[in-house]
């Protein structure tokens, strides 16, 4: 069960704030503002805005941390309040919980800021907290330590997919009776000056904006934020009267062993039947899902011929969304924001639009809900992550058990 | 071939599955197995090489990388640009 949800999101922190923005169709895709982009061609990002530690009021600890932690820490706060679990956990209970939060890159920006003193100042050290700050570990610790969680705690890397993965995994620990509840998802504060220039490299990025399924789509915007769940067994829920926001019933996850960059439809539908086969759900079940939809050429076409593989007529039923368009790419967070609206999208019946979405690539035919969300009951929603490397991750999402 | 289609067909040659192929200047890219992410290192590559800047974005079709002639003559124009906009400066 997901008894909680939290969010940082370049349209805004806090999910109701993030949900708010998504059903206006605003746009999170702005000129960069935390850093000098001289001499790039990528000049635009989807930063997370208004984001002050002390305003925020986190932990000293997390104070001095790296963005990506923080942003972990106050996404994580969000889910664990709304859960109204009593925190810190006693022990009884901590050595039950988990808390994995990962991340694709971690903490570059606290790399890269100190390569560039000891390289180009000539600086003799670096800050002694540099090492901790970067680790792609230290959100999980963080976040372990604000709520005296004990149990499995660490980060799980996998691009793109990694906020899915870190859920599908704690969702399987509680399954299988490890855990009953934890934190899952993940974080990303990777836009730097060195990480656009990388990514700029790749040629796959966007100079304009990010227009998934679209003729005119021209590649995807790097963007930054957090998404993490509270998920708890369903009895240990129901014991303490815990708010349950929606069931997470079942989850997908392959490889496809093939390309780094070029995505397979044997590896994506694989997934996507998996999670259905997983949640004991019919194809037709499904009313909603929140695609990966990053705007690259190659992804948006393999990702409506996957979905159309999986559900054949239904596909033309389906209502489809890439909340991208709104947030842009969050990279390791994505798969956690986006399981944030697939979950309000149940919790309101409605869905989310496609922003930018005027003349659709005729190889993507399908119903992406173009330019503005609708009314609709939802009562089961997909959410699909497919990272670099072809690894996959698809949740499926239903509402409380009545 | 003149020598900057000497040196991109040498960078080309290093990114083939299979260097021995027979490359002219009417080669298609399409002929030499070479994928989107090995076209993002040739670019750089070429790049490195000549000083210069190319835009080239994978998500879009561009013609200046349909053959291997296509792409030399794209780089002659970039350096010829550069000459050009130095020599005003």
């Amino acid at each position: 069960m997901v008894t909680g949800q939290g969010v940082v999101t370049p349209l805004g922190t806090g999910v109701d704030k993030f949900w708010a923005a998504l059903k206006s169709g605003a746009c999170g895709i702005r000129e960069v503002q935390s850093f000098d982009t001289e001499e790039l061609y990528i000049t635009i990002a989807g930063e997370v805005p208004d984001f002050d530690p002390i305003e925020r009021d986190l932990s000293k600890q997390l104070r001095l941390a790296d963005k990506y932690s923080q942003y972990a820490g106050c996404a994580a706060r969000e889910a664990v309040t709304q859960s109204k679990l009593d925190m810190p956990l006693k022990d009884n209970e901590a050595y039950r919980a988990a808390c994995v939060i990962g991340s694709g890159i971690g903490g570059i920006t606290t790399l890269e800021l100190s390569y560039k003193m000891l390289f180009k100042e000539g600086k003799r050290a670096t800050h002694p907290l540099t090492l901790l700050k970067a680790i792609g570990s230290s959100a999980s610790a963080h976040v372990s330590i604000e709520y005296g969680i004990k149990g499995p705690t660490f980060g799980v890397v996998s691009a793109c997919s990694t906020a899915a993965h870190s859920i599908g995994l704690v969702y399987r620990m509680i399954r299988e009776g490890g855990v009953d509840m934890g934190l899952a998802g993940a974080s990303e504060a990777s836009l730097n000056w060195g990480t656009t220039r990388a990514w700029q490299a790749m040629r796959v990025l966007s100079p304009d904006g990010l227009w998934p399924f679209s003729k005119n789509r021209n590649g995807t915007v790097l963007a930054e934020g957090a998404g993490i769940l509270m998920l708890e067994e369903y009895e240990h829920a129901k014991e303490r009267g815990a708010p349950i926001l929606a069931e997470l019933m079942g989850y997908g996850t392959t490889s496809d062993a093939a390309d780094m960059v070029n995505p397979s439809i044997e590896g994506a539908s694989t997934a996507i039947q998996m999670a259905l086969d997983d949640s004991g759900l019919a194809p037709s079940d499904i009313d909603y899902v929140n695609a990966h939809g990053t705007a690259t050429a190659v992804n948006d076409i393999n990702e409506t011929r996957s979905i159309k593989r999986v559900f054949g007529d239904h596909a033309n039923k389906l209502s489809i969304s890439s909340t991208k368009s709104m947030h842009g790419h969050c990279l390791g967070a994505g798969g956690g924001i986006e399981a944030v609206a697939a979950i309000k999208a149940i919790g309101e019946n409605y869905v989310p639009p496609t922003m930018g979405l005027n003349e659709p690539d005729p190889e993507c035919d399908l119903d992406y809900t173009p330019n503005a969300g609708k009314d609709r009951e939802v009562n089961y929603a997909m959410s699909n992550s497919f990272a670099f490397g072809g690894l996959n991750a698809v949740l499926v999402f239903g509402p409380p058990p009545a | 071939m003149d020598e900057v289609a000497t040196k991109i067909v040498e960078i080309l040659r290093k990114n083939m599955k299979d260097p021995s192929k027979t490359i002219t200047l009417e080669t298609p890219l399409s002929d030499l197995e070479i994928e989107s992410l090995d076209l993002a290192v040739i670019v750089f590559d070429i790049e490195d090489t000549f000083g210069i800047e190319i835009p080239y974005n994978a998500n879009e079709e561009v013609e200046a990388f349909a053959t291997v002639g296509s792409v030399v003559e794209r780089v002659q124009s970039i350096i010829g640009e550069n000459k050009a906009s130095g020599a005003a400066a």
